[in-house]
Formats: structure tokens, sequence, C-alpha cells
């Protein structure tokens, strides 16, 4: 499904030497060197400390970011070339819930449908199983602005899904969002997962990790130290915890 | 719909269920237009009746008595302060403590006895265009002049005609629409270059750098929207809230002129009558409004480049600030400059143009060649800005610019 050679992108970073418009900057690697494949229908989670790259790792596979070096392929579609259709496949969440304030639940749902030009006849249907998957019938005509972060939530996932993409890339998916918010988000991933969909998310919470992948990738600055499946990375060190490894490893 | 519209059709919805934007698209244009308006007029015809019963200091420095002296004292506008000394005349309309200051050559009278010529210098300051001091004392001494010389020419038994060989008759052929033209055009151009840049800037702010910063322009790059959808669907928005700007601005200019027209036609005097009727004149509105629609989607790609190029909508609201001046200043000329003609190369400059084609189009003298140069280089300046719009949202290091 994911397939990603050699993937790399270099960022200018602001240097502590000053230039003639504020301090100069150097370029260096965010993500380096990157490869590894995700299976058709499984859930890979992308793991690292702050600033390790994962966030630009995901832009670059949902085709947001033109890579520097290398190339992803996403159902054998090159990311480089065919970038509107690489996107046509993904539903993308980014990690604040951005919305538009002013528009209503509905609203945005409906935008982001006719935006992938669905028909009201199909998304509609779509549309109401999430609602209902979700309990959001109360707020449905609620502008985005009044909801509280959990609501807000809910409302990008819909929007993320309703264009039944084939890949789900869900940067922080659980950030900000209380405890009930989370699990609703891990049962949607779970269901997700049913319907043979493939997901891909970044996350710091790592008992969602322990709980939900099937897939483990992890990165520090820009690089893959970890890539294998959930029972190969817990058998790392059978005597530590999920999180300990997890440690040891980003440590190292 | 296409994606393009369905964008278009959301940023409109988005925008004016902000209260900000209908206070700046419809609220401020329709009521502020005419409201100024009225306040310059009502200033300047104030300003111009107060003068007319002002009385002015005159100081004078005369070393022997003169009859024009006299003549002056007359004038009850007048009051009359006899200096000591030259210097002492200048200081006072240097000081402003005199309007006029006189002073009479020290063998004024006796040249006039011995028919040559008396020296008379006046000192005056020519800050104040409404002042009718310098016009009411050269008014008194050329009678006074007038006077002598017929007195001497009867001494001669000459004609007056004899020292006149030309008489000069002056006639005025500016139409009302001419005048209409010149003092409202510059004036029109201003306001609507104003308004569609108020009308364009909090959209396109709100468009570009507001959506980086809440993080909405991340969400909308992640769909299968092209770039040219995006910028098609957020350039068309900040141009229909300019162009709305534009033509309430317009009503808020025409509406109270139809009124005075309707209800107030007898009470407003027949020169003022002439210049209003010639500014609503269709053909004249429709021209300027023609112009103002490239000007509107021009301006908006333009403001639209600036602000997704800023990081943040603070940086934007900067940036736009200072676009403002160079737009504003074009229209600012005319103004200043009345009598202003259109060339060539005048013509390609957008707002400047836009300020002298309005002034023509009032006063029913314009040349469409001009006009269309106008227009098609307004048309230009459109796509290079379109394009302009169009690379930056399709730079990744400008979208996540941060
Ligand atoms: N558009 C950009 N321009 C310049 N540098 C960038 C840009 N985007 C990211 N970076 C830098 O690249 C590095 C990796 O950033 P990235 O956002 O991918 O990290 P991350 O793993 O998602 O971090 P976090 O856990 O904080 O979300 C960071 O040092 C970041 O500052
Ligand atoms: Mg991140």
């Amino acid at each position: 499904m994911i397939e990603v050679k050699n993937l790399s992108k270099q960022f200018k970073a602001p240097t502590e030497e000053k230039g003639l418009f504020g301090p100069k900057k150097k370029p260096f690697w965010a993500v380096k060197d990157l490869n590894f494949q995700i299976k058709k229908g499984s859930v890979a989670s992308i793991l690292g400390p702050n600033g390790c790259g994962k966030t630009t790792t995901l832009r670059m596979i949902a085709a947001m970011l033109t890579p520097s070096r290398g190339t992803a392929f996403v159902d054998s579609v090159d990311v480089r070339k065919d970038k509107q259709v690489v996107k046509s496949k993904i539903g993308y969440m980014t990690n604040n819930t951005s919305l538009y304030d002013r528009l209503s639940v509905i609203e945005t749902i409906k935008f982001f449908a006719e935006l992938n030009q669905i028909s009201a006849d199909i998304y509609m249907p779509r549309a109401e199983k999430l609602i209902e998957q979700l309990d959001m019938k109360k707020y449905l005509n609620k502008r985005v602005a009044d909801l509280s972060t959990g609501m807000k939530q809910k409302t990008s996932i819909v929007r993320t899904l309703i264009h039944d993409p084939d890949l789900i890339v869900l940067d922080e998916p659980t950030t900000g969002v209380d405890v009930t918010g989370q699990s609703v988000i891990i049962d949607l991933i779970k269901s997700i997962k049913d319907s043979g969909k493939t997901l891909i998310f970044s996350t710091h919470q790592l008992n969602e990790v322990r709980d939900i992948a099937d897939h483990i990738i992890v990165m520090k600055a820009g690089e893959k130290i970890f890539d294998g499946d959930n029972s190969q990375f817990q058998e790392l060190d059978s005597n530590k915890n999920f999180t300990e490894i997890f440690m040891e490893l980003v440590s190292e | 719909m296409n994606k393009w519209q369905v964008l278009l059709v959301k940023e409109i919805k988005h925008l004016f269920r902000d209260t900000k934007t209908i206070v700046q698209t419809v609220v401020l244009p329709t009521f502020i237009t005419p409201l100024l308006i009225g306040l310059i007029f009502w200033y300047v015809a104030d300003v111009a009746t107060e003068e007319s019963k002002k009385t002015y200091n005159v100081s004078i420095y005369s070393p022997s008595s003169s009859v024009l002296i006299d003549e002056l004292e007359k004038s009850d506008r007048l009051a009359i302060t006899n200096e000591n000394s030259v210097n002492s005349v200048i200081e006072a309309v240097t000081d402003d403590n005199s309007e006029i200051g006189l002073v009479f050559d020290e063998g004024f009278a006796d040249d006039l006895i011995s028919n040559t010529s008396a020296q008379l210098t006046i000192y005056s300051k020519d800050i104040d265009t409404f002042s009718q001091a310098q016009s009411l004392v050269i008014d008194i001494v050329d009678d006074y002049e007038e006077n002598i010389r017929d007195k001497r020419l009867e001494l001669l038994n000459i004609d007056e005609n004899y020292v006149n060989p030309i008489s000069i008759n002056e006639e005025n052929l500016t139409t009302e629409a001419e005048s209409a033209g010149s003092i409202f055009g510059a004036i029109l151009a201003l306001f609507f270059v104003m308004y569609v840049m108020t009308g364009s800037m909090y959209p396109a702010i709100d468009l570009g750098a507001g959506e980086k910063e809440r993080g909405t322009m991340e969400t909308l790059i992640s769909t299968n929207i092209s770039s040219v959808d995006i910028i098609i669907g957020k350039m068309l928005s900040v141009t229909s809230s300019a162009i709305l700007t534009a033509t309430f601005s317009m009503l808020g200019f025409a509406i109270p002129l139809v009124v005075i027209f309707l209800f107030y036609a007898d009470s407003i005097n027949e020169y003022f009558f002439g210049l209003l009727s010639a500014i609503v004149n269709p053909v004249a509105l429709l021209g300027v409004f023609v112009l103002i629609i490239p000007l509107s989607v021009f301006m908006g790609a333009f403001l639209l480049a600036i602000s997704v190029y800023a990081k943040t909508p603070k940086e934007a609201g900067l940036l736009l600030g200072n676009v403002l001046i160079v737009f504003i200043v074009p229209c600012y000329v005319p103004l200043i400059n009345p009598g202003l003609e259109l060339d060539f190369v005048g013509a390609l400059i957008p707002c400047y143009n836009l300020a002298l084609i309005t002034n023509n189009l009032i006063a029913g003298t314009v040349d469409w060649f001009l006009y269309s140069v106008a227009l098609i280089s307004t048309i230009v300046y459109c796509c290079v800005a379109i394009y302009i719009t169009y690379i930056m949202f399709d730079d990744e290091n400008v979208i996540f610019r941060s």
C-alpha cells in the first residue's frame, strides 16, 4: 500500500549567526533516507521525539510536501508525479483540529464532500453512519467555534473520512483530547482497520500504539531507528514494558 | 459545482458570517461615504461664508498722510493699524497679527501730485486660499488708481479707450460637467480605490495568513483540490467582497444625490444642481464600474499573494498597510493637481488612470483609446498578479512558511 524509498527532506534552519535579513539559515535533513513498506489493511504508527520528522514524513506521503530526495508510492502511485491522484486516495488529518470556525458541523462535512466531488446521495448515508457512530447528532447545526475540543476532533474525523479514502493519515489524532475523546478515536481507528483500510498515524501516546498498531516505525533525528511489527517491538526486551523499550531505543 | 466553486461558496459564506466583513464591505461604505462627502461640503461652504463676513487686520506704514489710507479706513471689513516703520509692518504680517501689510513710499503723495508713479508695497502670505484680505485691499487701491487715472486723462483731454487699446472680454466655456469632473472625479476615484482596498484587505488577510495560522490551509492543501482551483476560489471571494464594497460605496454616493434631486432640487443653487446632474450620468458610472472590476481583481490577487506569503495575520496586516499607500498615492496626485491630463503613460498607471478617467467620464471628455489602454493594462496587471498568487500557492515553502 505504502512504499517509502530513500525518502528525504531538507529544510533550512536559522543558525546563531546573524545575516542581513535576520539570522543566517543553514540546510539540514529533517527526514533522511527513510525506507519502509506498509501493507494494505494494516495500522502503522510512527513514533519519535519532538522534531524527529514525523509530520514531515506524513506530509510527504500525503503529497503535500515534495521530497528533496527519494520518493514514496501510495497504491503504486508516485507522490512526486501524481499529487492529485495521491491526495484523492488519502484522508489526512492535521494535528491541530483545523476547521472553519464559522461553518456548522454539517456544513463542514458537506464542504469537504463536495470538494471531493462526491454527490449527496453517496456522502449523506456515509456521513449519517459516522455521525451515528461518533454520537454527534446533537450538535450537527452548531458552529465549529462553539464546539468543545472533543467535538471538533470528531468533526475533523468525519470530514477526513467523508470521501472514503483508502489510506487514512492521522497526525497526532489524540493530542489535546480528553480520555473519552481518546477512546472514541481509538475505537474509530479499530473500526477503520476492520473495514480493511490502511491507516498510518503519528503519536506520543505509547499505550495507544501498544493496543492498536500492527506496524511500528520509530524515528530519531530524521532517521528510522526501528521498523517492525508490534510483537517484534515488544520482543526487543521482554523484561521491559512498552514505554521502557521505547525510551531505551530513543536514548541510544 | 466544480472545486473552485465549492471553495468560493464556502469562503463567501464563511467571510460574511463575520460581522467585521459586513461592517467593512456594506455598512462603512454606504454610510461613511455620504457622511464624509457631506462633511467636506459643509466645511467648505462654512469656511467660505465665514470668510465673507470676516474683518481683516491691515498694518500700514506711511511717512505722510494719503487719501488712499482714508479710503481703506472707510471699508468696514478692514481694521487699520498704523505702524511707525517698515520693519514693524513686515513683523506684523510675519507673526500673523495682520493679514496684509502696506508700505507707502516716502514720496507717495508728492509723486501722485507730480503725475508720476507712486510706489506701494503690499505684504501678505498666500497660505489661506479662502482669505479675501488681499482682494479687498487691492480692489480699493484699484478704485483709487482708476480715479486718479481718469482725472489725469481728463486733464490731457484723452479718451479712456486711447490708453486701453485692447479690451478683453472673458467668456468661460467650462461646462458644468467639466467642473463636476474636475471637482469630483479625483475624489470619487480616491474613495473607490480606498474602499476596494479596505474591502479586500480583511478577506485577503483572513483567507491567506489567517488560514495559515489557524491550520486550515494545511487541511485544504491535503485535499485533492489543485492550486489553480484554490486561487480562483479564494481570489474571487476577495474580489467579490471588494466589488461589493465598491458597489455600496457607489450607492452611498449616489443615493444622497438622488435624494437631493428628488426632494431638495428647489433649495440648491443652479450651478450646484448642474454639477450634481453631471455626476448622475449612467455612462460615467458604468464606465467607472467597468474599470473598477479588473482593478478589484488585480488588488484582490495581489493582496492575497502578499497575505499568503506572510507568516501571521499581523505580518500580513503590516505588509498590506504599505501596499495601501502604494495604491493610494497615484489616486492622490490628480486630486492635488486639478487640470492634469491623461496621456498614454499615465493610462498605464493603475489608480492614477482611474482617477483621471473618472474625471473625464464625468466631464464627458473621455478619450476612449486611453480608456481602452487603461482597461487592458489593468487586465494585464491582473493576470500578472494572479500568476504571482499561483506561484505563492504552489510553493510549499510559502504555504508552510512559519
Ligand atoms: N516548513 C518547514 N521549514 C523549515 N523547517 C521545518 C519545516 N517543517 C518542519 N521543519 C523542521 O523539521 C524538523 C522536523 O519537523 P516535524 O514537524 O516533521 O517533526 P515532528 O516529528 O512532527 O515533531 P512533533 O512531535 O513536535 O510534531 C523540525 O526540526 C522542524 O523544525
Ligand atoms: Mg508533528
